[in-house]
């Protein structure tokens, strides 16, 4: 696409410079790292940032949100010191977890690390790591007890990209762009001070960290969408089609785009509630997927109406601003990129079942261990 | 249908997936290649609804109706609508004429390729603004304006451009391809698999007889023309949609997660089901106008709109369910199922918005008084 990879590293990385020294670039990690703003004080930003259609940050995605909850939650203190201000630094980060035959059955991973003294030996093949290509470090979920339940078997891992044995290969995407990766490891060496929490502990770190950090994503995105996004597609209504009508005029576009508003308005302070509820101890089970459903399904309806409303020439627009949020207005790429949302992190099918069992307690189907 | 005619659309139907399919099969993944004119030609489909006088095989839109939808479910990449959706369709509108046949034979036998400049972003045509001039004066005429989204222009020898004259009647303009004036550049879309270009006619002068006139009455010949576009789109939309479908339900069966193929797990499963609903209740719909434009029905106009309008729609979100259900597999270029999704949303916005077709469907509502009940009646 129009943009070089180079372009688009070198962007984010000064982009996010100039964040951090505003101050804005972890509003959400605790003070004594960089961050403390309250959640009241993160929508404010999240609303300014998404107000004036700034770059979203992209490239350290993982680093801040994933990387830094994990490391907060059940990292060493030597290994916050090493990693955290280092993310300040600009340390670009991604996520090792799923593999060909371990997607939504994640726990069925079979990339293996063996212990040989104070290392870990690192063999396997890991799918879809997005920005692995840019990556320094990974967070890995590898296999340590083959014999253990397949959930109690996994270890997590920091894994340095760089290391010999990492071979990774971008994998282009229904876009066009080549952002999520292929990852062959052989061999690869992690000493055992990079290990997670306890060994065979993975899972659960795994668990806890993805659902408490989903939440603080959603604050973010929620915000982009409601103020970047709706008014977008409000624009994308008052502008003339070639038949000299306005969308807007249309009762029925009126009525949807009155709908969307509504929805994305409860969105936002759905989000706000499961932060603050989170930070108090008090997270329901499954408040991460409720969000996360929501979120992406009502993004894939406002992107899907936007191509629908801008008719033929929506299908003209051929790339999306660089940097862009996941709403940018080319509105047949935003909408085929709403299933960036929809697959990873648990489909919108796996949140069903997650609400289904752990929210309201209703039994598995039958024959799934 | 007789049973002869249903015998002849599956013998087509089973050579048209054959070959299409062979070619969607060597570009799997990539950008398709467009399959060969000259194929198309040999196998007939050019003429098939051109006059047996004009080296055509004088058959009906119900034949080309199985090609357009075996051409949607490979995704194929053609000129198929420009010529002889389009083409052909308009040509056959005019009053016999030489230059008429002439185009048609060009057509049929695969040496000539049109281009028609109708528009191509609404639902109703017949009222809307032409966005082309023509003037005649001593035995000559002058022509200008520009559109936008003419389907397969880039490939085009002629094109039949629809002009309003002095009297405010539509004519049709034909033009070569390297008149003075005329300039036609490509309109790249997200959909590879279709080529669009913009066409802009700057006092473009020309003879008397390059100007051609419908036999029935201009605007409704017109509108006749759209809804023939709306309804290849629609056909088109099936195909893709059916081609989905099995895709997604042979994935599922062979995709094992949780010791399981996904099928097994009831959100799969139902989802493919809806599918098959869809899909069979879009045939119906396919099925109703097609035959209403070969029977030429009056109603034709309802039965095109509600089919434009509800397979198109559905075509999406069958795409879209695809993609899901595939997993991250079905969000990499490779799979192809972006292609499909990407065809099917420029499917919807052809010849008029699914929105844009209910609102001509709902139109007839309006006249119906409370004692009434809204019977089938023609569109105004
Ligand atoms: C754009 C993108 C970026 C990604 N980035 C990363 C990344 O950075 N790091 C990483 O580790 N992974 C990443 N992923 C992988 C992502 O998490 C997986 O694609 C996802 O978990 C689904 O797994 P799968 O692709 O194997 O699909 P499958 O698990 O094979 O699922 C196929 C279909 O079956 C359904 N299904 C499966 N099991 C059930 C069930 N029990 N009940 C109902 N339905 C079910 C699914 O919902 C889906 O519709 C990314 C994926 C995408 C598309």
């Amino acid at each position: 696409m129009g943009v070089s990879e180079e372009e688009y590293v070198n962007f984010q990385k000064a982009w996010f410079q100039e964040l951090r020294h505003a101050g804005y670039a972890v509003p959400h990690w605790p003070r004594e790292w960089g961050g403390g703003l309250t959640v009241g004080q993160q929508m404010v930003l999240y609303q300014e940032l998404a107000a004036h259609d700034a770059p979203r940050l992209t490239l350290a995605f993982v680093a801040i949100h994933h990387a830094a909850s994990t490391l907060l939650a059940a990292g060493t203190d030597e290994q916050r010191r090493r990693h955290l201000p280092a993310i300040l630094d600009g340390e670009i980060w991604c996520q090792g977890f799923s593999e060909p035959e371990a997607g939504s059955d994640l726990a069925s991973l079979r990339t293996s690390a063996r212990r040989k003294g104070d290392v870990y030996v690192v063999n396997g093949q890991k799918l879809w790591a997005s920005g692995a290509n840019h990556a320094d470090w990974c967070l890995l979920l590898a296999r340590t007890d083959p014999d253990a339940p397949k959930r109690h078997g996994i270890s997590y891992f920091l894994m340095d990209m760089h290391a010999p044995g990492v071979d990774v290969r971008p994998i282009r995407q229904a876009t066009g762009q080549s952002h999520f990766c292929e990852m062959f490891l052989t061999d690869v060496i992690i000493p055992a001070s990079q290990l997670v929490g306890r060994e065979n502990a993975g899972w659960q770190i795994a668990q806890t960290t993805l659902g408490a950090e989903r939440g603080m994503v959603m604050l973010e995105l929620a915000e982009r969408l409601g103020n970047a996004g709706f008014k977008w597609l409000l624009q994308a209504c008052v502008r003339p089609t070639p038949d000299g009508e306005r969308p807007i005029d249309d009762s029925l576009v009126a009525d949807r785009l009155a709908g969307f508003e509504t929805e994305i308005t409860a969105l936002r302070f759905l989000c706000r509630r499961l932060v603050e509820r989170n930070d108090e101890g008090r997270g329901g089970p499954a408040d991460a997927s409720v969000v996360k459903l929501y979120y992406s399904e009502l993004l894939q309806r406002m992107m899907g109406f936007g191509a629908d409303v801008s008719g033929l020439a929506a299908h003209a627009e051929l790339e999306k601003p660089l940097s862009s949020g996941w709403e940018s207005g080319a509105w047949v790429l935003d909408f085929i990129g709403s299933w960036e949302w929809t697959i990873p992190a648990g489909t919108s099918e796996i949140q069903r079942n997650i609400i289904g069992e752990r929210g309201l307690g209703l039994p598995r189907e039958p024959g799934v261990q | 249908m007789t049973s002869d005619l249903a015998s002849v659309h599956d013998e087509l139907r089973t050579v048209a997936r054959d070959v299409l399919g062979a070619v969607r099969t060597r570009t799997a993944g990539s950008v398709p290649a467009p399959v060969e004119w000259s194929v198309l030609a040999e196998l007939g489909w050019l003429g098939l609804e051109v006059p047996e006088h004009c080296a055509g095989a004088g058959a009906s839109l119900g034949e080309v109706a199985v090609i357009l939808q075996e051409m949607g479910r490979a995704a194929t990449s053609s000129s198929y609508l420009g010529s002889v959706v389009l083409g052909v369709g308009a040509l056959n509108l005019l009053g016999a004429a030489r230059e008429r046949d002439e185009l048609l034979h060009g057509i049929a036998t695969g040496g000539l390729r049109v281009a028609v400049v109708v528009p191509t972003a609404q639902a109703e045509v017949a009222s809307a603004e032409t966005p082309f001039r023509v003037e005649s004066s001593g035995g000559r005429f002058r022509l200008d304006g520009q559109a936008s989204f003419v389907p397969d222009a880039i490939d085009a020898d002629r094109f039949l451009v629809l002009a309003r004259d002095q009297s405010g009647d539509v004519v049709m303009v034909v033009l070569g391809r390297a008149t003075p004036g005329l300039s036609v550049s490509e309109q790249p879309l997200l959909d590879a698999t279709r080529r669009f270009g913009q066409l802009r006619a700057d006092a473009v002068e020309g003879a008397q007889s390059a100007l051609l006139r419908f036999e029935a009455d201009p605007a409704t010949s017109v509108q006749h023309l759209a809804d023939r576009g709306a309804l290849a789109i629609a056909c088109d939309s099936l195909g893709l949609a059916e081609a989905m479908m099995e895709a997604t339900a042979a994935y599922a069966r062979v995709r094992y997660q949780f010791g399981r193929p996904i099928g097994s797990f009831q959100a799969v499963k139902h989802a493919c089901a809806d599918m098959l609903v869809q899909i069979e209740v879009s045939r119906e719909l396919v099925g109703a106008a097609i035959d209403a434009m070969v029977r030429n029905d009056p109603d034709l106009g309802i039965a095109v709109s509600m089919a434009k309008a509800h397979v198109t729609g559905a075509a999406v979100g069958i795409v879209g369910k695809a993609m899901q259900l595939h997993g991250g597999i079905g969000y990499t270029w490779e799979s192809g199922i972006h292609t499909y999704l990407k065809r099917a949303l420029l499917n919807r916005s052809l010849f008029g918005s699914p929105r844009a077709h209910r609102k001509r469907l709902a139109r007839r509502y309006l006249s119906v008084g409370t004692n009434e009940i809204a019977g089938s009646r023609a569109l105004s």
